[in-house]
Order: C-alpha cells, then sequence, then structure tokens
C-alpha cells in the first residue's frame, strides 16, 4: 500500500499570500494513498527538510509530494533530501504552486487555492506511479576545449592548465590576445593593456598544459558531456610554425597592401605578415585572398614569391593544406568574445561617410602607440591633430531600433579615451561627451569619472539628433542639454562614437555547434542569470567573457576563473552522473520504423539490428530527455522514465476528477 | 501620483494621462529616458520653442491640462524626426497629436484655419476650395482651363459618417 | 499636371477618383480618428475602382493614408469603427489596395529602366538638389518610401534622366510647411534657410516630391527669401517635371508654367 506525504511550502508569502495553504493541506490529507500532510514556512530550508527525512522514517512513507516553488529551483534539494532518508530520490514529486499558482493568479485568492488543490491531486495521483531510478555513472575526459583565445579564454586555459588539466585553447584569428590586445589603456587604473595581457599570452603559449591552435576553428561537436568528440580545422598560414622567427623580413618585400584588420583597417599590412605587434605565437601568416601566387595558383608560371627569396629560415610553404584535428574532451568554456556595433547601421552620425567620425575601437588603435599613428591622437583618416573631440554615448544600444541593452562598458571607455586625450594633448584640446546616463559602477569607477571631471572634461547632458559636416571636413550638431536647457550648437574637429558591444558574427553558428542558446539579446544564454552564470543549460559547456553578455576586464577575468573552476569541478572525479530522466526503449513494442531516430534533435537515437529486426536503442548520456520521440512514436514503444503515458494520464484524470463530482468531500 | 508643479500648482491628471496612452497605439511615451535625441533635432525648437521631450515627461506625469491649453503644442512642424530617431519608441509627434485633439475636445486654443479646414470638408469634401492660379507670368488658370478634370460633391452620406467620426473621442 | 501627362508614357493607365476626397491630414489635429477614416476612406474610394495601386502624389497623403492602412490592419478597436462609417456610404475597405507615392511608385515598380529606356532629351549637364520631405521618409517602422536616413530613390530617379545630384548637409530638414497654419514666418524660415542652403551649393535647381513642399520653396520663395533676409533665385520642380522635360513634353503641358520659382534658369540649360 503506497504511502504518500504531502508537504505544501509557504515560501514566505510568495505562496502563502495568495494560495490558502491551510486549506490545501487539509484537502490532500482527504486524497487516497495521502498518510500524512503538512505545510511549513520555508521546505526548502534545514527544518523543513529533516521535516520530511523525519516523517520518511516515522511514517513509513514511500513517495514524497512538495508543493512548492518551480523544481527548477529546489527539485535538486528535495533528491538529495529525501536520498538521505533512505528513499529513492526519484520518488519525489515537485509540484508548482508558485510560478504556476500564486504569481500568476495573484489577483484571485479563492480560484488560486482551488487551482492548487487540483495541482495538488494530479501530483498524488502521478507521483504514485513513480519508478525508483538510479543514476548512471560515466567516466569523462579530463581534457578541456576552450574555444576563443581572448582574455577570457586565456585566463580560463591557464587556470585549468595550471590545474593539471590539458587544455586546447582554439582561436580563429592568427593570434590570441582578442579585444584586449587592441585597448591602448585599460580602465580604471590606466594599465597599459598590451603590458598586462601579454606576460599572460606567453605563460599560455609555454605552458606544458596548453595547445594553442590559432587561425582554427571548431567545425563539428559529437557526443556528450565529459565524452566530446571536436573536430577542428587549422587554416593554413603558408607558413611552418616551427621554422619562423618572426624576423618580418618577408613583409618588407611583399609588395601587396592589404588593410589592416588589427588596426580597423585604419593602416596597412601586406600580404604576409605577422597579425599584430604582441602576436602569440609570433609567427607570419598568408592572406589567402590577396596574396598574388596564392590567387594565381592555377596561372602556368608562378608568379611573385619575394617571400620566398627573402625567408632565411625557409619557413614559407604554399603548399601547406588545411588541417583537421579530432579532440576527445570533457568540457567545453566558450569564450568567443563580443564585437563592436557598426557606426555604419546608423547613417544620421556620418560614420562611413564623414572621414572626421570614428569609432571607439578606431580611437582605440590611434591611441596605442603600436598603433597607425604612433600613439598620436590625429583623427586617422585626415592625420589632422583636433583641437575639439566630441564623443556621443549609447551608439546602438539601449536603442530599440537595434540593441536594447547597455552595453555596459560605452561609458568608461568614453571617460578612459578622454582622459587619454586630455593627458596626451594637454591644454590644446576641448573635450566633450554627450551623454544620456553616466555610467560608472565598479570598483574604482565612481572615481574614475571625477578624474575626468577633474581634468576638464565637459560632460553634455543630451544625446545630439545627427551630426552634419562643413565644408571644411569638421563637424557640427545640435544637441539640447538638460543642465543649462540650451540648445547647444557644437563644433568638432572628431567626434568619437561610442559604439556598444553585440554579438559576434559567429554565434548563431555557435549557437548551433554546441547547442548553447541564445538569449532575447543574441548573446548566449546562462543555465540562470543568478545562480548558474557561468555554464549553458546543455551539460558540460561552460561560458566565459563577453559571449555571454557585454562586459569588462575584471568581469571576464573572474567569469573565466569561475568557468575553469565549474569545469575542474564537474572533471576533477574523473567521472559523471547522469540524470536517469530519459527515453526508454521497449524492445518488444518497437517496430523498427525509425521515426524516433530521425525526429531527435540530439541524434541520440540508435539503431541496432538485433537478428532480423530492427530496433531503437538510446544512447543514454546524449539524450536530453525531451520527448519528442514518445509523442512521435505510433507504438508508444518508446518513453521518457517518469513521464509515460500512464502516469501524464493519471495527472489527466485527476486534473478532471472534480469537474464530475459536485459537492463531494471536501474540506 | 502625489506631487504638486510647484509654479503653477496643478496636479496630475490620471484620467487624460491615461486616455492619452490609450491613443498612442504602441508607442511608449512611459519608457521615454530623457535622452534629448528628439529635442536636439526638433525643427520647431530654434524658432518656436518647442521641446519634445518636455512634453513627453510633463505628460508622462500627469500634467496634461497645462499642455492641453497650451499654444506649444501647436508648434509641431510634423517633421517626425522624433518617431524617427527615438531610441525607445517614445514619439512626442503622437503625443502632441493627442494633446491637439484634447485641446480640440475641451475647446482651447485651435489655431482658425484648422477648424476652417474641417468645415470646407463637410462642405466641399475638401480642405480648401477651388482658387485659380495667379503664375509668375501674371497669367491666371482655373481647373478647367488647365483641362483638370471636374471633382464631385460630396454625398450625403459622406457628411454624415464624417461628423460621426468627429465625434469619436 | 505632370504627373497626369508623364506617366502614360511610362505605360501607366491613370484613373481618377471622382469623389471629393481630403485624405484627412488637416483633420489629424482636430480629430485622430476621423483623419484615420478620411485616409481609409481614400483606400476604400479606390478599392471601388477595382484596381489594387493607389498612387499618392502627395508626402502627407501618403503619410496619412498608410497609418490609416496600419490602423486597421492592426486589428484594433478604431478597425470596426471604420469599416462601419465606410459601410455608410456604401464603401468597403479592402487590405488588398496598396498605397504608392510616385517616387516608389517609378523607382520600385516602373523601374529605374524603363525610365531610362523612355528618355527621349537626356538631362546630362544638370546639377540639381533633391528634398525628399518628411513624411515619406519617416518613420521607418510604418514601412516608408524610402530609408530614412540615407534616401536614394529620387536621386536615383533624376540620375536616370541623365542628370546629376549632389548631397547635402540639409538634406534631410523639413520644409516647414505644416507651420504655415498658425506660424507662417516660421514656416518661411525654415523654408528660406534649406533654400539659402541648396543655393549656396550652386545647383541648378531643387527637385521635390511633394506639392506642399513645393508650396514652400516655389509659391513661396520670394517670402521666404525676404524672412531670412536671402537673395532667393532657385528653380524648383516637382519630380515628374523634370521627368517630362526628358520626356520632351511641352513645358505647359507640365504645368511649368505654374511654377513661381525662376524655372527658366533652368529650362535654358535643357534646351541649349
Amino acid at each position: 500500500m503506497t504511502r504518500i506525504g504531502v508537504y505544501v511550502c509557504h515560501c514566505g508569502l510568495n505562496i502563502a499570500g495568495t494560495v490558502d495553504v491551510e486549506k490545501v493541506t487539509e484537502y490532500a490529507k482527504s486524497l487516497p494513498n495521502v498518510a500524512i500532510a503538512k505545510h511549513y514556512k520555508y521546505m526548502c530550508s534545514d527544518p523543513g527538510q529533516r521535516m520530511i527525512q523525519d516523517d520518511i522514517k516515522a511514517h513509513k512513507l514511500d513517495r514524497v509530494v512538495i508543493a512548492t516553488c518551480s523544481p527548477r529551483m529546489h527539485e535538486e534539494t528535495f533528491r538529495k533530501a529525501v536520498a538521505e532518508a533512505g528513499l529513492n530520490p526519484y520518488l519525489v514529486e515537485i509540484v508548482n504552486l508558485r510560478e504556476h499558482v500564486s504569481w500568476p493568479h495573484a489577483h484571485e485568492p479563492e480560484k488560486a487555492t482551488e487551482k492548487a488543490k487540483a495541482l495538488v491531486r494530479m501530483g498524488v495521483a502521478r507521483v504514485k506511479l513513480l519508478e525508483p531510478l538510479r543514476r548512471r555513472k560515466v567516466s569523462v575526459s579530463k581534457d578541456v576545449l576552450i574555444v576563443g583565445g581572448g582574455i577570457a579564454g586565456i585566463q580560463a586555459s591557464l587556470d585549468l592548465a595550471n590545474a593539471g588539466f590539458k587544455v586546447f585553447l582554439v582561436e580563429k584569428s592568427p593570434s590570441i590576445g582578442g579585444r584586449m590586445a587592441q585597448l591602448d589603456k585599460t580602465f580604471p587604473t590606466l594599465d597599459c593593456s598590451a603590458c598586462i595581457l601579454t606576460p599572460k599570452m606567453v605563460d599560455v603559449v609555454k605552458h606544458p598544459n596548453v595547445t594553442l591552435l590559432t587561425n582554427s576553428e571548431v567545425i563539428d561537436v559529437k557526443g556528450f558531456v565529459g565524452n566530446y568528440e571536436v573536430s577542428v580545422l587549422k587554416r593554413p598560414r603558408y607558413v611552418v610554425e616551427d621554422k619562423c622567427v618572426g624576423c618580418e623580413l618577408c613583409t618588407k618585400v611583399c609588395p601587396v597592401k592589404v588593410p589592416d584588420k588589427f588596426n580597423e583597417k585604419l593602416g596597412q599590412t601586406r600580404a604576409i605578415s605577422i597579425y599584430s605587434s604582441h602576436a602569440v605565437p609570433k609567427v607570419a601568416i598568408v592572406d589567402p585572398d590577396h596574396c598574388l601566387r596564392l590567387k594565381l595558383k592555377d596561372a602556368k608560371k608562378e608568379v611573385c614569391g619575394k617571400c620566398l627569396q627573402a625567408c632565411e629560415a625557409r619557413a614559407i610553404d604554399f603548399e601547406q593544406q588545411p588541417e583537421t584535428v579530432q579532440l576527445k574532451v570533457g568540457a567545453i568554456v566558450l569564450a568567443v568574445g563580443s564585437e563592436v556595433f557598426d557606426a555604419l547601421e546608423m547613417p544620421e552620425y556620418g560614420y562611413g561617410r564623414f572621414p572626421n567620425v570614428i569609432s571607439n575601437i578606431e580611437f582605440e588603435r590611434i591611441s596605442d602607440a603600436s598603433g597607425p599613428t604612433g600613439g598620436k591622437i590625429v583623427s586617422p583618416r585626415t592625420d589632422k591633430q583636433p583641437k575639439n573631440i566630441a564623443f556621443v554615448q549609447c551608439v546602438g544600444s539601449r536603442d530599440k531600433r537595434f540593441h536594447e541593452y547597455c552595453c555596459r562598458v560605452g561609458c568608461m571607455v568614453s571617460l578612459k579615451q578622454a582622459i587619454l586625450a586630455r593627458e596626451k594633448m594637454g591644454e590644446d584640446v576641448n573635450i566633450y561627451i554627450c551623454y544620456n546616463d553616466l555610467r560608472s559602477f565598479g570598483k574604482g569607477y565612481e572615481e574614475f569619472y571625477r578624474r575626468a571631471r577633474d581634468l576638464d572634461v565637459n560632460f553634455v547632458a543630451g544625446i545630439p539628433s545627427d551630426v552634419r559636416m562643413a565644408a571644411d571636413g569638421s563637424l557640427y550638431f545640435d544637441v539640447f542639454e538638460r543642465g543649462t536647457n540650451k540648445l547647444l550648437e557644437m563644433h568638432a574637429d572628431m567626434v568619437v562614437l561610442a559604439n556598444g558591444l553585440v554579438p559576434s558574427a559567429d554565434i548563431a553558428r555557435i549557437n548551433e555547434l554546441f547547442h548553447a542558446s541564445r538569449s532575447s539579446d543574441g548573446f548566449l544564454l546562462e543555465a540562470h542569470p543568478k545562480l548558474r552564470p557561468l555554464e549553458c543549460s546543455t551539460a558540460g559547456i561552460f561560458l566565459a567573457g563577453a559571449c555571454q553578455g557585454p562586459k569588462d576586464i575584471p568581469d571576464t577575468v573572474a567569469q573565466a576563473s569561475g568557468a575553469a573552476a565549474k569545469a575542474v569541478d564537474m572533471l576533477s572525479s574523473g567521472e559523471i552522473e547522469l540524470e536517469p530522466l530519459k527515453a526508454v526503449v521497449d524492445e518488444d513494442l518497437c517496430s523498427g520504423c525509425r521515426v524516433c531516430e530521425s525526429i531527435c534533435p540530439f541524434l541520440a537515437i540508435e539503431m541496432k539490428q538485433e537478428g532480423e529486426k530492427l530496433r531503437a536503442e538510446v544512447i543514454e548520456a546524449v539524450c536530453q530527455g525531451c520527448g519528442l520521440c514518445g509523442a512521435a512514436c505510433p507504438t508508444h514503444a518508446i518513453k521518457i522514465q517518469q513521464y509515460g503515458s500512464n502516469q501524464v494520464l493519471a495527472q489527466v484524470d485527476a486534473a478532471l476528477a472534480e469537474a464530475q463530482v459536485k459537492g463531494g468531500s471536501r474540506s | 501620483m502625489s506631487l504638486v508643479d510647484s509654479m503653477s500648482m496643478a496636479k496630475p491628471n490620471l484620467e487624460s494621462r491615461k486616455k492619452i496612452l490609450a491613443k498612442l497605439r504602441g508607442r511608449e511615451l512611459i519608457n521615454c529616458f530623457q535622452c534629448m535625441k528628439c529635442t536636439s533635432g526638433c525643427t520647431a525648437l530654434k524658432l518656436l520653442e518647442l521641446k519634445p521631450h518636455e512634453i513627453e515627461k510633463l505628460v508622462n506625469l500627469g500634467l496634461v491640462d497645462e499642455l492641453a491649453s497650451s499654444d506649444i503644442i501647436w508648434t509641431c512642424a510634423t517633421c517626425l524626426k522624433c518617431v524617427e530617431r527615438c531610441p525607445q519608441k517614445a514619439s512626442p509627434y503622437h503625443v502632441i497629436i493627442a494633446l491637439r485633439n484634447l485641446a480640440v475636445e475641451r475647446e482651447a486654443k485651435v489655431p482658425e484655419e484648422l477648424m476652417k479646414g474641417i468645415s470646407r470638408i463637410l462642405e466641399i469634401g475638401l480642405a480648401w476650395s477651388f482658387q485659380d492660379v495667379v503664375t509668375r507670368k501674371m497669367e491666371t488658370f482655373d481647373r478647367e482651363s488647365l483641362r483638370l478634370p471636374k471633382i464631385d460633391s460630396p454625398k450625403e452620406s459622406f457628411q454624415a459618417a464624417f461628423m460621426k467620426a468627429l465625434e469619436e473621442r | 499636371m505632370s504627373v497626369r501627362e508623364v506617366l502614360p508614357r511610362l505605360s501607366v493607365e491613370l484613373v481618377d477618383l471622382r469623389e471629393a476626397l481630403c485624405c484627412g491630414d488637416p483633420v489629424r489635429s482636430v480629430n485622430d480618428f476621423a483623419a484615420s477614416y478620411l485616409g481609409a476612406r481614400v483606400l476604400a474610394l479606390a478599392n471601388l475602382t477595382g484596381l489594387k495601386n493607389l498612387l499618392v502624389p502627395c508626402n502627407r497623403c501618403h503619410f496619412v493614408i498608410s497609418e490609416a492602412k496600419a490602423l486597421i490592419e492592426k486589428g484594433e478597436k478604431a478597425q470596426t469603427k471604420i469599416v462601419g462609417l465606410l459601410k455608410e456610404e456604401g464603401l468597403e475597405y479592402n487590405p488588398d489596395v496598396k498605397v504608392w507615392h510616385v517616387i516608389d511608385f517609378l523607382h520600385d515598380l516602373v523601374g529605374l529602366k524603363s525610365v531610362e529606356k523612355a528618355v527621349v532629351k537626356s538631362l546630362k549637364g544638370l546639377k540639381l538638389a533633391t528634398h525628399y520631405g518628411c513624411q515619406i521618409l519617416r518613420y521607418t517602422d510604418l514601412g516608408r518610401v524610402d530609408d530614412a536616413e540615407n534616401p536614394r530613390k529620387l536621386d536615383e530617379l533624376i540620375n536616370a534622366v541623365g542628370a546629376e545630384t549632389v548631397d547635402y548637409a540639409e538634406k534631410l530638414d523639413c520644409c516647414g510647411s505644416h507651420l504655415t497654419y498658425g506660424h507662417v514666418d516660421s514656416a518661411l524660415s525654415l523654408a528660406g534657410q534649406k533654400l539659402r542652403a541648396v543655393q549656396a551649393l550652386g545647383v541648378d535647381g531643387l527637385v521635390v516630391s511633394c506639392p506642399d513642399c513645393g508650396m514652400m520653396f516655389d509659391a513661396k520663395q520670394k517670402d521666404a527669401a525676404t524672412t531670412v533676409g536671402a537673395k532667393l533665385n532657385l528653380p524648383v520642380l516637382y519630380y515628374t517635371q523634370l521627368l517630362g522635360l526628358a520626356l520632351d513634353i511641352p513645358q505647359d503641358m507640365l504645368g511649368l508654367q505654374l511654377n513661381h520659382s525662376p524655372v527658366e534658369q533652368l529650362l535654358s540649360k535643357v534646351s541649349a
């Protein structure tokens, strides 16, 4: 005879404020097979859990129903609690009285209470039919793949490598360092970005536990948590990494000029060059779209080849082929970063049309001593030194037409750039920042804002509608200023647009390859915004850095180390437990029709030949328990554990039961 | 809301605010965060001192009555720049139109020409009566001499329907 | 007049709506709903002809009618009321009727190639500035005739007849016509400022796409000049007048005798 314990949680006032928990408890007592029903303020608390555990022993309960908040919150907590009391953790049913009752029906307490009763009735009917399940253990690979070689990927790599894990760091550009390598100084300390970054870059490339794959991209991901099989495409550099000494003689002789990507196309490099001044690895790379030799590969005569002659190390190899590398890893950290909003999407500010309107990332490059102007603050496309610089904030951000979110760093970046301009040019320049709200929220950030004001940076509280260009190329615009209540006509020699951060161009591909969901803003979605910010809901995939949402360097590094710790946590024992709520096949009923195999979005079903018959078999570790197969199977041969027809239909019958009874036995 | 305009002692009129919000067809007055973009680009600011952000804020706080009987709401040039560029889709233009409608309802300051136009529409179906044209060479033409097609007068059923439409609040 | 002369030569048959019909624009400030009703009414009258394309040569009419269409097709409460009012006149609203402005009609439906082919007298050598006006460009959410920040269609239509166009900072600025209702001086000031800026470009003329803008820049050019204290001598044409010249249609049939601005300056360059 089943003995069910029903526990109704007040959840403080979250449930009890709307639902009459006492009435629901009384009602539960009247349900068949319910041996005991109680209510308590916080079931998830220590005394709450102990209450359940004591009752399991004292009243010999073999099923438990807990009517509380969403199972996403505490299902795991309660499973652990009953397991400690000796009951199989999968004989617990969570009934959601918060997200499904008290919150949506806050204005109708009587109806809410009736609904709560009905849900408890359904839970009781279902819990009877639950079967005990066991978690299976699978061994895992202790290697980790890190996708993206910016500061997030670098930090995570170092943490994991130092903890003794083997790391594969895949970076799509020819050098690691990412966005941080492009920065001149970093806020709020004005540390030289390269100075704090390059030591870490060198540590990574030297670390015995790190295998660095630059100019490479992940092209396929198979397998499941703890046992991923990843294919990485190494695109050819046409330079042999081990031989190149980084002397740059090849670059000096190359006749083909190419826009310099690292310098945001403000300068030019050559078809064979080293990616950036602090590139790691310091190895040249040939641009196949511009190199004459490679473009005219099919020509009868071989063209150019000046670099071949110049290279003393004989490192250049035009025959180099792309290579696919297969990796077996236990966990994946996604650190693919973000991009800067392209202000061509906002033509009213003149970017692209007016040479003296530049983006914040372009400013970063001209401020950097290793950039195209040698660190001199000049308008990069006209080489003129500005006497008046105006910053326009929130370009592409906080804007329903483009990106609704606040980019989090735009204000601090402009403050930094204004301070740098002041420090480099002294009193020879007037600096204005046109802003909506000035957000300087972090440690030392408000003080940094103060520093800017102390340095005579002017703050104009208002955003211009458009920017216009005068005949001499200088810029002018009107802006209504909140403080003075005046329409100010502003003139600037250079306008810097504080473009926001947007999801990487590859984000859709990352989304597909790794089954990493995206939030509505386009960035990768964390498993829970407050409690689980470092991982995806897909098991084994962790998130680090701006790919999860725009953020500054301190937050990026913190998140990267956190993600690394999570990966260590998961892999250190060498095995993981798999949730048993997966699909399971009743072989006698399976007709081998293959519908389930074709419908499974995770490719978790295989067909196995058994004599004459073909039968479906579930790869338990890959199965996510989504239920599509169970719904599609024409013979009801495949079902999700605990979500079989009998269990679900029992709930349906229970839901409709009261509708047939009029004035039945109710408290 | 409990506030008072300490200059005029005006209190918020929440009923009127609600009505205006309902008329806005999805334009989000309540989301205006005072970025100043609309006013910075406003066609009527320099000459007529129209500040769309101010109108947004006043209506959002419910201080509608003074606006409805003001001159300022009649200065908008309807250039729609504020609608196009507002990052929060708050559209001051639509708010100003709603305020103008309110002014007409309350028979506050309404430009005469506008009301004359309404009567003409009832009479002849057009806002302006047929006119002769005098060219730069001092010649006079009318519709017939320019061989433009005749336009029929409006039916009674149109006049009745239009009157009904004007009653709509 | 120029629309009537030019379009048939591009194989477009124009059918007049015979009933008196205000689009509703002047009513907007009085009663927004009534204005939408009038806009919808124009579409319903067009529906009577059985044709699916309504051609509107005026920016403001195009805007009111477009907003009315959006209002009805969003399925709001106003929809039932407007449909009811239309029924009282025996009219029916048909969502299949599309509203076009002359600019996108010629650019998208007739096509630049057809316009180019029809040109008899290339206007090469003419340098012109364009004024799109406000209400066919804004607001983007409604679905307008051209891009709000970087409109090209009128420029391309002018290029198609051989003339050159120039960009200028004030290109998207408003002519001020709506302010003539109560603030005439301000309206003239806005028009005058824009005319002065265009004239300084050294162009042969200004091409507009809206009769209201045309009124400000052409008919009221002298008054605008006085208001801003400038000497203005700028030929102002509606686009199809220019196109008509390229199709070698006689000036008087294009209504050029009715323009108040000194169009002779431009015409002499064309015949030369």
